[in-house]
């Protein structure tokens, strides 16, 4: 039997020690957090069982710890000690020392929680439950973007724009500063300018003057003030207020009718000695062409309505009917079908067509070569009247110079010798005998050429100079390669034309059947006023 | 805000700024529609996009006046009741009373006498901030032509359209979620729950002491180590992976079935009540923070995204004015 006084030790709040005694009594003491023990300590870091104290053989106390529970004794681990006052042991948190012995009793032990447990409460919790918790802040947040967006986006570019060391060093960076101010990209020639603003925003908060404009485009700026009536009407006109950039693939120019329709929509109105008619939109008002062509020596301008006038003289006897027969004509190289393509073709630019030549169009299948039949067959030089006839004097005098027989036919009736003047003289008649059955007219060279006297004994044909006209409407923009989807013949009606005199120029109605005017009509192509026209141009 | 509250919101004076803003918005698509511009191309640079980016440029800074107006709304009396000082709220107590005690007509002229000179009823404002914000995805759509690139300008756009979307979700939050954290809490507080949490804690510690280690171990682990609240992910997500609080439910079934001291199956019993009271709690606190996280979050961008579009937006105003 072991009896003992156990004395619970706990602290005031100031700290001061509060005893409470019990007595217990017992074989053995148990101690442990089971309710069973009877040195109960609740503690879960008490075993069940922790420890157990025992009186040995020999009567003295011990204490043990219970399944394999290690005890501390005097802060040394230790499976099991002998009990003297004074022993200080650890059981968990728990601090119970061996008191000197009171009367009546075998033992005293005081009990004291030495390592009380803080658990932390749910309503003291370090985590945080709220955002406002986390330490976030709107303002802070808010600031940062609104500083990073003020910087980047606002005093960088500045500085470029206002300091040349700056905007050099910028440009060698992978992004450059200046093109995060660029509203859209740069058009054509200036997209050389790059991220250089200040080529033409010289100055800050002012609007892009024309004398900007002209560094660069001299012969424009020049043209429009030496130009009086442009110079007079355009005064208060600027150069962005129809070239505008910054709008990518929509280009430099603007393409709107509006600004040409304010002047031309009552252009008499305006311009008392004008000589064009008043036009809103091609699809509506817009007057007949005006075609340009050559009428003899001079060139004409003549509407299109004006039928009387449109008579071209080109100089040259052409059937386009004949050529554009679709059985084709007999050549050389047999059955030949043409096409108008087998004459006119498209110079490189697709604009014009490429000057036509005798050599290259006419006598591309054989077609129109002309031959001397006598004195010796042989090709007649495509030339002058003086170079025709200079070469028929050659072959006559090698044709006499031959034979004596070929020589005879120069004997003077006389009977008289062959003075060498006399020979010269036959060779020159023989000559003009055979070049006068070329230079008639309706047959050889006259079959194409005008032929008329020239009132020159040395040369006395001459053949009417050509006007080929390559283009009848040469202030408007018209780009035949844009309209090789149709044939040649659905606009220029030359297959029933006979005499080259006439004009066979598309009337604006037939434009109109697949071009619109200002405003969008489903099928047809949307046409502006700068679709033919340009400004510029016509200051020429 | 509740569901009268959040009524008003939509309604407020007969649906008064949804008329403006949809006036506003037809007037835009109208102009769009019928003015033609040069080459029919519309972009920055043309004279309606500037009237639209003016329109929507001062639309944007009303939209920002009401964070001001918001601050100021303490003053107006009907807001005084929210002051928390014990001397201010003596002084509240007695306007109160002055305030309630005057004649319902006099009431209504002082309401309307405040509001101008406060600029409107905070309702108002917030109604107008609504439908003038959602007015702006049109606005300033048009005013860009639809023209885009990395720069400025479409950085500001961006930022306006993040901001409104941000907005949406936040009148959505404030139309549907206090109805969420009621069915969730009820009468309860954050507060009260983490009590009580506290206290079943401490009630299972108890409980488990005359258990074997193993049940101790579960029991201080739940304590210890469930998580409620945390970094902004695990207030939103609104559950721990592997709770603790779950796993000592789950690992004292499993135990009780090992365990057969005399009075242990009843201590088992207790102590598995008092884990599942204290998991239901724990489920009631994480869908509160999850749902307030989720109603506070909208604002904690929505106001620094709005900083930052008026940054943008000043920029942009100088970038096209400095190189005009």
């Amino acid at each position: 039997m072991i009896s003992c006084l156990l004395i619970r030790v706990s602290r005031n709040q100031q700290g001061l020690p509060v005893l409470k005694e019990s007595a217990l009594a017992g074989e053995s003491l148990q101690i442990g957090r089971g309710a069973a023990c009877k040195i109960h300590l609740p503690d879960h870091r008490v075993g069940l069982l922790h420890a157990t104290v025992r009186r040995s053989e020999d009567g003295a106390l011990y204490i043990e710890g219970e399944n394999g529970a290690t005890i501390k004794i005097n802060g040394a681990a230790e499976q099991s000690a002998a009990l003297s006052p004074g022993l200080r042991i650890e059981v968990g948190p728990y601090l119970l020392v061996v008191e000197p012995v009171p009367d009546g009793r075998d033992i005293a032990l005081s009990v004291e929680m030495a390592h009380s447990l803080q658990e932390k409460a749910a309503t003291c919790r370090t985590v945080p439950v709220t955002l406002a918790e986390l330490g976030l802040s709107k303002r802070k947040l808010g600031f940062s973007l609104a500083s990073g967006i003020l910087f980047l986006f606002l005093l960088l570019p500045l500085l470029a724009s206002t300091s040349t060391t700056f905007d050099k060093w910028q440009a060698t960076l992978p992004v450059i500063l200046t093109e995060l101010w660029n509203p859209g990209p740069l058009t054509g020639g200036h997209s050389v300018f790059g991220a250089k603003c200040t080529t033409c925003h010289q100055q800050a908060f002012r609007a892009i003057s024309d004398d900007i404009c002209a560094e660069c485009h001299k012969q424009v700026a020049k043209r429009l003030r030496e130009d009086d009536l442009h110079a007079r009407i355009f005064k208060d006109v600027r150069c962005t207020d129809c070239h505008q950039d910054h709008r990518g693939k929509a280009g430099l120019v603007l393409h709107d009718s509006l600004k040409c329709v304010a002047c031309h929509g009552d252009i008499k109105g305006k311009y008392a000695r004008t000589e064009f008619d008043d036009v809103r939109d091609f699809a509506t008002d817009h007057p007949p062409f005006n075609i340009t062509f050559p009428d003899g020596k001079n060139v004409v301008h003549v509407r299109q309505d004006d039928k009387g006038k449109l008579v071209e003289k080109p100089g040259l006897k052409l059937n386009h009917q004949v050529h554009l027969d679709k059985k084709g004509l007999l050549s050389p190289k047999g059955n030949t079908v043409l096409a108008c393509r087998d004459c006119h073709r498209l110079e490189e630019s697709g604009a014009h067509f490429a000057p036509m030549t005798m050599r290259k169009t006419c006598q591309q299948s054989q077609c129109h070569v002309q031959y001397f039949i006598e004195p010796v067959e042989e090709v007649v030089p495509h030339g002058s009247e003086r170079e025709v006839l200079n070469r028929l004097r050659e072959l006559n005098a090698r044709w006499l110079a031959g034979s004596a027989e070929n020589m005879a036919a120069c004997k003077p009736e006389s009977g008289a010798g062959m003075a060498a003047s006399h020979t010269l003289g036959c060779v020159d008649d023989l000559a003009r005998k055979y070049a006068a059955t070329f230079f008639k007219e309706n047959l050889e060279c006259g079959q194409c050429h005008e032929i008329e006297p020239s009132g020159n004994n040395d040369v006395p044909w001459k053949v009417t100079p050509l006007h080929i006209n390559r283009d009848y409407h040469p202030v408007a923009v018209f780009a035949h390669s844009r309209h090789d989807t149709v044939d040649c013949t659905d606009c220029h009606d030359k297959a029933n034309s006979k005499p080259s005199a006439e004009i066979a120029m598309p009337a604006i109605e037939k434009c109109r059947e697949c071009h619109a005017g200002n405003r969008s009509v489903k099928g047809k192509i949307k046409s502006t006023c700068d679709s033919c026209h340009r400004f510029h141009r016509a200051a020429e | 805000m509740n569901l009268s509250q959040s009524s008003t919101l939509i309604k407020y004076k007969n649906y008064r700024y949804f008329k403006i803003a949809g006036l506003l918005v037809a007037v835009a698509l109208v102009a769009y529609v019928s003015v033609k511009p040069a080459d029919s191309l519309f972009y920055g640079g043309t004279w309606l996009s500037f009237v639209l980016g003016v329109t929507s440029a001062l639309i944007i800074i009303v939209l920002m006046l009401y964070g001001v107006r918001k601050r100021v709304a303490s003053k107006v009396p009907e807001r005084r009741h929210y002051r928390t000082s014990v001397v201010h709220q003596q002084e509240e107590r007695n306007a109160q009373d002055d305030f309630y005690a005057l004649h319902k007509a006099e009431r209504r002229k002082r309401d309307i006498r405040e509001g101008w000179r406060y600029g409107g009823t905070l309702q108002g404002w917030l109604s107008a901030h609504v439908y003038l914000g959602a007015s702006l995805i049109v606005l300033a759509s048009l005013h860009t032509g639809f023209q885009f690139s990395w720069n400025i300008h479409t950085l500001t756009y961006v930022l306006m359209l993040l901001v409104i979307a941000n907005g949406f979700y936040g009148l959505f939050t404030y139309l549907n979620y206090p109805a969420l954290i009621t069915r969730n809490m009820g009468e309860d507080t954050l507060n009260g729950l983490l009590l009580k949490i506290d206290k079943l804690d401490e009630l299972a510690r108890i409980r488990a002491l005359d258990l074997p280690d193993e049940v101790n171990a579960l029991v201080l682990k739940a304590r210890r180590e469930t998580r409620l609240g945390g970094n902004l992910l695990q207030q939103l997500s609104g559950s721990q992976h592997d709770c603790p609080t779950d796993a000592a439910i789950l690992g004292i079934r499993l135990l009780s079935k090992t365990l057969i001291a005399d009075d242990q199956p009843k201590l088992m019993r207790d102590l598995y009540s008092v884990l599942l009271q204290k998991q239901k709690l724990v489920l009631r606190v994480r869908n509160e923070i999850k749902i307030k996280a989720s109603m506070q979050l909208w604002l904690y961008l929505h106001t620094p995204l709005s900083v930052a579009l008026l940054a943008a937006l000043f920029t942009h105003i100088v970038a096209i004015f400095f190189y005009w």
